[in-house]
């Protein structure tokens, strides 16, 4: 079994992107992916399988909600939003990922 | 969750189309990939939701239901097994929740109650003399609304007008109180109910007929309000038709006002009524109870005379007929016999895990993996716990559904057989049932899938693991299954003797009684309707009455008989109708001790043999042209009250040592007064005056058919002396070519003709009865012979899975000992001889339990017939058979596994070690 303490990093960080794009506007889970990509000018991409995972929990968290509609190409698709919940939690996300990447950094930079 | 994957594979391929310019199917390959296997992520999502421990589940019911039908025949028999403890289960269940939870089918039938005034001087007793004190609780007592009362009486009803010339038949009427209909709260189909009105002394005679009743006697007719019947001597007007949900107070469709004046009679006196009434609304039990126990403390201070030891009670409606006015003796049987059919499955359960216990031994190699894999010993033990549910599961199905088609048959088979059970005692699957039955299928889920589990699991597994390669299965057979397989031969080499003795005297006697021309006879019970108004309370009065009536029946009673005899072919005779048929009785022969008979017990005692007593009028032998072989037939003179004159049977002829029968005296002895030593005053010695060869006996229970007959001749206003008993008297008939449907109607017509008032009840002829007799003991039987089977094939089942899975453990020992040169005749009698000490161990315990169950239950539970008959002696030689089948189920399961041992080449058995 890996170590645990690895993949709820990487767990971290994915919701911390899905909840920033979800603050944007809301959308479906390939939009959502696509977006990310976009965003990063292609350094991040989305492991796509875990996005769908990652979206369950937080729905299950309360922090974003989900209802059915159709795309522009009239599909249906399950289009994601951010709740109140998840505005506050992106908020406090934002800002201990902010200390931990200069807490990285500073770590890093020492020679 | 599909549709959303779904989309984004379509989306990413589409964008891959796009922008990469691939064809659709390889845009389509590269989307799968990168999403990274859909199912896993499926899976993941699922247990997002916490529902993993689900997908485990239905994992392990297929595996279960695979398992299940890889082994049909091990699932069969199983399943077979149990379905029949479990349909015992859920029938035992059904009758006690008839029994002990019964419910009126009325609105707000749990607040219908009775009002019951119990005996403090005789528990148990109820009085029921209470018309005073329910003139007084129609107006005290404030706690229950709608107070009425109902007595019951059966009467002639003569329907006359219509197609027909006229319908005669003996009906339940109940004379009850309007409250009754309020009470129900069922509305009239036609007309309106009972009034209060009605009940007024001298007004109109009013009836008020059932559903049933309409369509059965008056063939539906729509215009059947304001047509007038007559129910014994009175002319009654159809005001009202009852629907069908309206049987109230038993089962009634007959209803008439109840019309008593409190005044006619003395305090404490009076007809017995029974008192009914509804809770007012937001009363409780308690407060009803309370307050009419306040009113009988009343009534006591002032009536101490006559209410000293009355205490009126409130309790529910249901509770207040047989058979669903258990006490709590029967509560507590009925607890035991509930537990006793739970526990038939355990037993049954216990050979089934048995058999499920090789199966799983044969499978410690895949549990070991498992358990390497990561498998806990609980998702093991839930896993193998799971297939065992399966089995039972579908054990239950079955089993609820054959209780629940037996349950609808004897439902109806009760309603058939008359109006005697009240309208809310109803047989059939309930909710409790299933929950019932749904408890039974998890019990025999665990005892057959936990048991082998937890030793199947148990610590020894991983040494399973480094072993399974090597040595196939490592487990063992404990000293518990083996004591299990010689239990499991021993009762069923006890059991069968005794099942088979049963079967073939019940087949007997079906056979046998076919044997006269039953088709000529007829009998009907035959009352006198009680019409005249009850006389004032006063004894002498009532004896007179009680006299006059007697008197007034006999004589009625005897000109039907002659009238009867003066049709052309008909023989006609009255016999003594005691409750539950003929009497049975203990009879001393004079000068004969005991020693001398064969019959009689040991020690000094008296030496008695048993027989029916019959009292019957002078014609009774002619009837079944039974021929006098010794001295004379009745005459006229016999019947005369203090004659002593007596006729036998040639069965108790046979059964009188020395030969000579005619002029000895035998008389009636209670069983229990030849053990006391015969102090009390005995009854006058008879002489016996002739010997009949056998009558035909048309008792269907086998424990009788074998008994001799003791006739007494009686005029018919002789047949209720001697034994005060005979409740009414019955009425055999003849007729010798033969009976036809307008015979009967003729009788009908002569008897009414006779007189109104003579009721015929149970118009049957003996072969009707005799059919009916004959199914009852075909299925009993039938079952006795199913429960037989299933023993013998599951004791079957579980010597050949044992004696299979030790022989093919052995396999390899069996080789090897071939490799070094063993004598195969040597390794062949190895195999069969430890199959042999456990079968025979079993036969031989068996044999003894049999003996013992014999000499114990002798000359109680077998009665007399083991001791007359060869029965049960008989009997036991089924037992060598029982012990070759078993031999030969024993081999047979060991032949293969044996022979296959035998033909492991030697150096293949080498090479596995």
């Amino acid at each position: 079994m890996p170590p645990r303490q690895q993949t709820d990093a990487l767990r971290g960080s994915l919701d911390l992107l899905v909840l920033k794009t979800l603050s944007l506007a809301p959308m479906h889970g390939w939009g959502i992916s696509q977006r990310v990509q976009q965003l990063s000018k292609g350094t991040l991409e989305v492991n796509q399988g875990s996005l769908y995972p990652a979206l369950q929990r937080l729905e299950k968290d309360g922090l974003i909600t989900s209802e059915w509609g159709t795309t522009d190409n009239n599909r249906r698709a399950r289009y994601y939003r951010l709740t109140a919940a998840g505005r506050r939690a992106l908020g406090t996300e934002l800002e201990s990922w902010r200390r931990f990447a200069a807490g990285l950094e500073t770590v890093l930079r020492t020679s | 969750m599909d549709q959303e994957i779904g989309l984004h594979i379509d989306l990413e391929s589409e964008r891959l189309v796009r922008e990469e310019g691939l064809d659709l199917q390889e845009a389509r390959r590269r989307a799968l990939v990168a999403f990274g296997g859909v199912e896993r992520y499926k899976e993941e999502l699922r247990d997002g939701r916490g529902l993993a421990w689900l997908g485990g589940l239905s994992l392990d019911f297929k595996l279960g239901v695979r398992m299940a039908a890889k082994y049909p025949g091990l699932s069969l028999v199983s399943v077979l097994g149990m379905a029949a403890a479990i349909a015992v289960g859920a029938l035992v269940f059904g009758w006690a929740a008839a029994m002990l939870d019964p419910a009126l089918p009325l609105d707000g039938g749990d607040r219908i109650i009775a009002v019951q005034t119990d005996r403090a001087d005789a528990p148990g007793d109820v009085d029921q003399r209470v018309l005073h004190d329910f003139v007084v609780w129609r107006t005290a007592l404030t706690t229950v609304r709608d107070l009425g009362a109902f007595r019951l009486s059966d009467r002639n009803l003569i329907v006359e007008g219509g197609g027909d010339d006229g319908v005669t038949d003996v009906v339940a009427v109940a004379e009850m109180s309007a409250a009754g209909f309020r009470v129900g709260r069922v509305r009239p189909l036609k007309g309106r109910p009972l009034v209060d009105d009605d009940e007024r002394m001298g007004g109109a005679p009013v009836l008020v007929i059932g559903e049933r009743e309409w369509r059965r006697y008056f063939g539906g007719d729509p215009n059947v309000i304001g047509r007038t019947v007559r129910l014994g001597g009175t002319v009654h007007t159809v005001v009202g038709v009852m629907p069908d949900d309206f049987r109230f107070p038993r089962n009634h469709g007959f209803w008439i006002p109840l019309r008593l004046d409190a005044s006619d009679y003395p305090i404490g006196a009076g007809p017995p009524i029974q008192v009914f009434g509804r809770l007012a609304d937001g009363v409780t039990f308690e407060q009803a109870r309370a307050q009419v126990a306040a009113i009988g403390r009343r009534m006591a201070a002032e009536y101490p005379e006559t209410h000293e030891y009355r205490r009126p009670t409130i309790v529910p409606f249901a509770r207040t007929a047989e058979p669903t006015a258990s006490g709590p003796e029967l509560t507590w049987l009925l607890y035991m016999i509930q537990l006793g059919a739970s526990l038939l499955l355990v037993v049954i359960a216990a050979n089934v895990a048995a058999l499920v216990y090789a199966r799983t031994a044969a499978r410690t190699a895949e549990i070991a993996v498992r358990t390497a894999l990561g498998a806990s010993r609980a998702r093991v033990i839930t896993q193998l716990f799971v297939e065992a549910l399966v089995l039972s599961a579908a054990a239950a199905a079955v089993g609820l559904s054959l209780a629940g088609l037996a349950l609808g048959w004897i439902d109806q088979l009760l309603m058939q057989k008359g109006p005697g059970l009240p309208f809310w005692f109803h047989l059939g699957l309930s909710p409790g049932m299933i929950v019932y039955v749904a408890g039974l299928a998890l019990l025999g889920g665990t005892v057959v899938g936990v048991a082998p589990a937890l030793k199947a699991t148990g610590r020894r597994a991983y040494g399973n693991l480094q072993q399974f390669a090597a040595r196939g299965s490592a487990m063992k057979l404990g000293r518990t299954w083996t004591a299990l397989i010689i239990g499991q031969v021993a009762i069923t080499v006890a059991v069968l003797p005794v099942s088979v003795h049963y079967a073939s005297a019940l087949l007997r006697t079906s056979i046998r009684d076919s044997a006269y021309p039953a088709g000529e006879f007829l009998r009907a019970r035959i009352a006198l309707d009680r019409d005249e108004a009850p006389p004032r309370a006063d004894s002498a009065e009532a004896a007179a009455y009680q006299r006059r009536f007697e008197a007034h029946f006999a004589s009625r009673a005897d000109v039907l008989l002659k009238r009867l005899g003066s049709e052309p072919g008909v023989d006609a005779a009255f016999v003594s109708d005691f409750p539950g048929g003929e009497l049975q009785r203990r009879f001393e022969i004079e000068g004969v001790q005991a020693g001398r008979n064969a019959a009689g017990g040991a020690g000094g005692e008296k030496a008695t043999v048993r027989a029916t007593h019959s009292l019957a009028t002078v014609g009774f032998f002619r009837l079944f042209d039974a021929p006098v072989v010794a001295g004379r037939g009745f005459v006229d003179a016999d019947t005369v009250a203090g004659s002593t004159a007596v006729i036998v049977d040639t069965a108790f002829a046979a059964r009188i040592p020395g030969g000579n029968v005619l002029g000895r005296r035998i008389r009636s002895v209670e069983p229990r007064r030849v053990r006391a030593g015969n102090d009390e005053a005995p009854a006058p010695w008879l002489e016996i005056v002739g010997v009949v060869a056998d009558p035909p006996s048309t008792t269907t229970d086998p424990d009788d058919i074998a008994l001799p007959n003791v006739y007494r001749a009686a005029a018919p206003s002789g047949l209720g002396r001697d034994d005060a008993q005979a409740t009414s008297i019955l009425l055999r008939l003849r007729v010798r070519n033969g009976l036809t449907p307008a015979f009967t109607q003729r009788l009908r017509d002569m008897v009414a003709a006779t007189d109104p008032g003579f009721q015929l009840h149970d118009v049957r002829t003996d072969a009707e009865v005799l059919r009916s007799g004959a199914r009852e003991l075909r299925t009993f039987a039938l079952a006795l012979a199913f429960a037989t089977l299933s023993v013998l094939l599951l004791s079957a089942a579980g010597i050949y899975a044992m004696l299979s899975f030790t022989v093919a453990q052995r396999r390899r020992e069996i080789g090897i000992r071939i490799a070094l040169g063993a004598d195969s005749r040597r390794i062949v009698s190895s195999v069969f001889k430890r199959a042999s000490t456990q079968l025979g161990a079993g036969i031989a315990v068996g044999l003894i339990v049999a003996l013992a169950l014999d000499r114990a239950t002798g000359g109680m539970l077998m009665g007399h017939l083991s001791a007359d008959t060869v029965g049960l002696r008989g009997a036991f030689a089924v037992i060598p058979i029982v012990a070759a089948i078993m031999m030969a189920v024993g081999l047979l399961a060991a032949i293969g596994p044996a022979r296959r041992g035998l033909a492991v080449e030697p150096t293949e058995a080498l090479r596995e070690e």
